[in-house]
């Protein structure tokens, strides 16, 4: 009896530390991200999260640091392969493409007691839902301005930043005349392209897809000659800026990166960017000291791309309750204040710099991409802008061509309205 | 005596099959995971619908996968872009490769020393490589483009990667770069092995240079060229990284190969059908140069006997 005692005894005492033991089980986050570690925000963050393993004794935050352009392709492969981090980057293109693949946890729940949700400005976290259903959360600001070199305008005798397109070409001719630098600069391809011409299509009043009475999306501009002839003078602004000279016509071919090293060294007068620039102002005080914010030229009405950059959370992720706490932490106001200081989604975390409150002052004319698959479609998106620029193609072709892509993309995702 | 003498010698036959199949397989059942599956995988989502974006459509497919590649505007210009860029790479890496081997087939102090130069664009990873020729051929800072204008070959500097007629071109002289130095250790020690008694009774019969190397050095590297040739046209062909590193398919799929173009059914597009249909396709091609090769290269006396 004396034995069997014992035994049960050991038993219990063996339970208790084996449950003792489960409940002191570390547990790692997996987080993805594209920081560069040698800028400014990437520093910071690094040393937030630092900060945060240290509150936090049990967990332990494995980040993978993905350049943003391979960022996607292994995303979607650990998607496919069952794989995924508990959370990462992205961008806000794919967050149709996600959702559509049942990849996103629904964090509408888990926000209903989120006290900070009321410091974010309200149409950020319209622009990370579908139906309702919050699937993101905010991690930075991409709104885009019009960033130019003031002693390049000064030096071509111009007073001010041009407001219109029509004033944007003949600027760059006369900045090209008199300085010998071309006047602006573009992102031909890559990932940055569809960003600029989504923006250039809502500065003449046309949008990629709408949302049709069934719920679904279509592209109209080959329904509506309206639409298309406003489509078509998009495509010419592109054309002009070659044909006019108003761009290096290697910009064709470029990527964000030529874009923003080009112009953070001075190599040309003005371009479309974010306020990450101060980053490279950082780099480069010397070439960037002149530099000024204002408002993209447009033709129609003012409009900018709002970039409402995510972080993604991840159905797959194994710790739920842990990821969300530290995707909470990462939109608070401390992490928000160091890292994000011009560019936060927080309203109560603005800077006086150019490069906050001059960008934020353009989010009322942000617009956003609509909420479907966007992979096949940004592709078309640069294929269209090559197929203007390389090829010289008509520009109501290209429009036109660029339609008809966009159904197909959207039949293919089962996305088109009626198909 | 003769009947246990044979029972004895069949349990030792059957005691080394067995310990035969036993020692095959862990490599069977490797070959099975990593091989077989997979492309039992592929050739299985080739005929179903798979798309990652829109759950809604599954099921058995048929041949329409093969039908969306083959009616994809993209399919034609990149089926033909790969056949340029892997006869273009690969007469390139051999007509270089046959040359330097023949120069460091020469008796020479430096032999040793340039034997290990040569190899060197070899050992370099390609993502290095890739990255590292994209840096120097950029119109801004490329040190290529620095010394073409000096020597005034241009008059100023070209975008050799960012222009439709010259990208593909780029990337393949860059492959051909890298590749070279293969061909040049295999073709280096077919060149070896030509008895030297052979070229010296040729030249005392008259024999100059020139037919020396027509109808010694050549035939003597045939069945290796042949074999290089193989490889690497298959290498090739389904190259995807050095591509997707200097150009990612572009400007405006001018430089879009087959390979890259399954990459954009599978992750840009989400049809993860459509793109093992192709990889079928490709795989179908593939095999049939095997077995061009193989009748080419068959010994009929071997088959005969």
């Amino acid at each position: 009896m004396k034995g069997l005692k014992r035994t049960f005894a050991a038993t219990i005492a063996a339970l208790c530390l084996i449950g003792a033991a489960h409940a002191a089980e570390p547990i790692t986050l997996h987080f993805w991200v594209a920081w560069d570690p040698q800028q400014a925000d990437g520093i910071a963050a690094k040393k937030e999260i630092a900060g945060y393993e240290q509150s936090h004794p049990g967990i332990t935050i494995d980040v993978q640091n993905i350049t943003y352009d391979a960022l996607h392709s292994k995303l979607l492969t650990a998607l496919a392969g069952g794989d995924a981090p508990d959370l990462s980057w992205g961008l806000p293109e794919w967050l149709g493409e996600l959702s559509r693949m049942g990849a996103l946890r629904d964090l509408t729940e888990d926000a209903k007691s989120w006290t900070d949700e009321k410091a974010i400005y309200p149409n950020v976290i319209d622009g990370l839902s579908i139906d309702g259903h919050l699937l993101a959360m905010p991690h930075y600001l991409g709104i885009r301005a019009l960033l130019v070199h003031e002693d390049m305008l000064k030096a071509a005798g111009l007073p001010a930043p041009p407001k219109t397109w029509d004033e944007l070409i003949a600027d760059a001719k006369t900045i090209k005349a008199k300085t010998g630098k071309y006047g602006f600069g573009i992102a031909g391809t890559g990932v940055r392209s569809p960003q600029e011409l989504i923006m250039y299509l809502a500065q003449n009043g046309v949008s990629l897809a709408e949302r049709q009475p069934d719920g679904k999306y279509k592209n109209t501009w080959l329904d509506d000659k309206a639409k298309l002839a406003k489509a078509t003078e998009v495509f010419a602004f592109y054309k002009s800026l070659i044909k006019d000279g108003a761009i290096n016509p290697d910009g064709a071919s470029w990527g964000w990166e030529e874009e923003d090293t080009d112009f953070s060294l001075g190599q040309y007068a003005m371009a479309i960017d974010g306020a990450w620039m101060d980053s490279r102002a950082a780099q480069n005080p010397e070439a960037m000291k002149d530099v000024a914010i204002s408002a993209p030229p447009y033709k129609a009405q003012p409009a900018t791309f709002f970039e409402i950059n995510p972080f993604y959370v991840y159905k797959a992720g194994k710790h739920p309750k842990e990821t969300w706490d530290f995707v909470t932490f990462m939109t608070g106001k401390e992490f928000q204040a160091a890292v994000h200081p011009n560019n936060s989604p927080r309203s109560d975390v603005t800077s006086d710099s150019k490069w906050g409150k001059d960008f934020t002052a353009l989010a009322p004319t942000g617009v956003v991409f609509p909420p479907v698959a966007l992979g096949a479609i940004t592709r078309d998106m640069i294929e269209s802008i090559g197929r203007t620029l390389l090829k010289d193609e008509d520009s109501e072709a290209a429009a036109k061509w660029l339609a008809a892509a966009i159904n197909k993309d959207l039949k293919q995702s089962g996305e088109l309205s009626g198909g | 005596m003769v009947a246990g003498r044979r029972r004895g010698h069949t349990s030792r036959q059957a005691q080394l099959r067995r310990l035969a199949a036993y020692c095959v397989t862990p490599a069977a059942v490797v070959i099975l995971l990593l091989i077989a599956y997979p492309l039992a995988s592929v050739l299985w989502e080739a005929v179903h619908n798979v798309i990652l974006t829109n759950p809604a459509v599954s099921g058995f497919a048929g041949f329409d996968n093969f039908v969306t590649v083959f009616t994809d505007e993209r399919f034609w210009p990149a089926f033909w872009r790969t056949g340029l860029w892997t006869a273009v790479s690969v007469a390139g890496e051999y007509a270089l490769g046959l040359g330097s081997a023949v120069a460091l087939a020469q008796p020479s102090r430096a032999r040793g020393v340039s034997r290990a130069i040569v190899l060197i664009p070899w050992v370099i990873p390609i993502v290095v490589a890739g990255l590292t020729w994209t840096w120097m051929l950029t119109p801004d800072y490329g040190i290529v483009n620095l010394w073409l204008v000096n020597v005034g070959l241009l008059s100023k500097p070209f975008y050799w990667l960012g222009n439709l007629n010259t990208a593909l071109l780029t990337v393949s002289v860059v492959n051909i770069w890298r590749s070279f130095p293969f061909y040049t250790i295999c073709l280096l020690a077919a060149l070896m092995a030509i008895p030297k008694e052979l070229i010296e009774s040729a030249a005392m019969d008259g024999a100059d240079s020139i037919r020396r190397f027509i109808y010694i050095t050549l035939p003597g590297v045939k069945t290796v060229s042949l074999t290089l040739i193989f490889i690497h046209v298959i290498a090739t062909a389904i190259n995807f990284d050095f591509i997707w590193v200097m150009t990612q398919g572009g400007p405006l799929n001018s430089s879009e190969t087959l390979p890259i173009l399954i990459y954009r059914f599978a992750l840009e597009d989400f049809d993860v059908g459509a793109a093992s249909a192709l990889a079928t396709m490709t795989m179908g091609f593939m095999l049939a140069v095997f077995f061009v090769y193989w009748y080419a290269t068959r010994n009929p006396y071997e088959e005969t006997r």
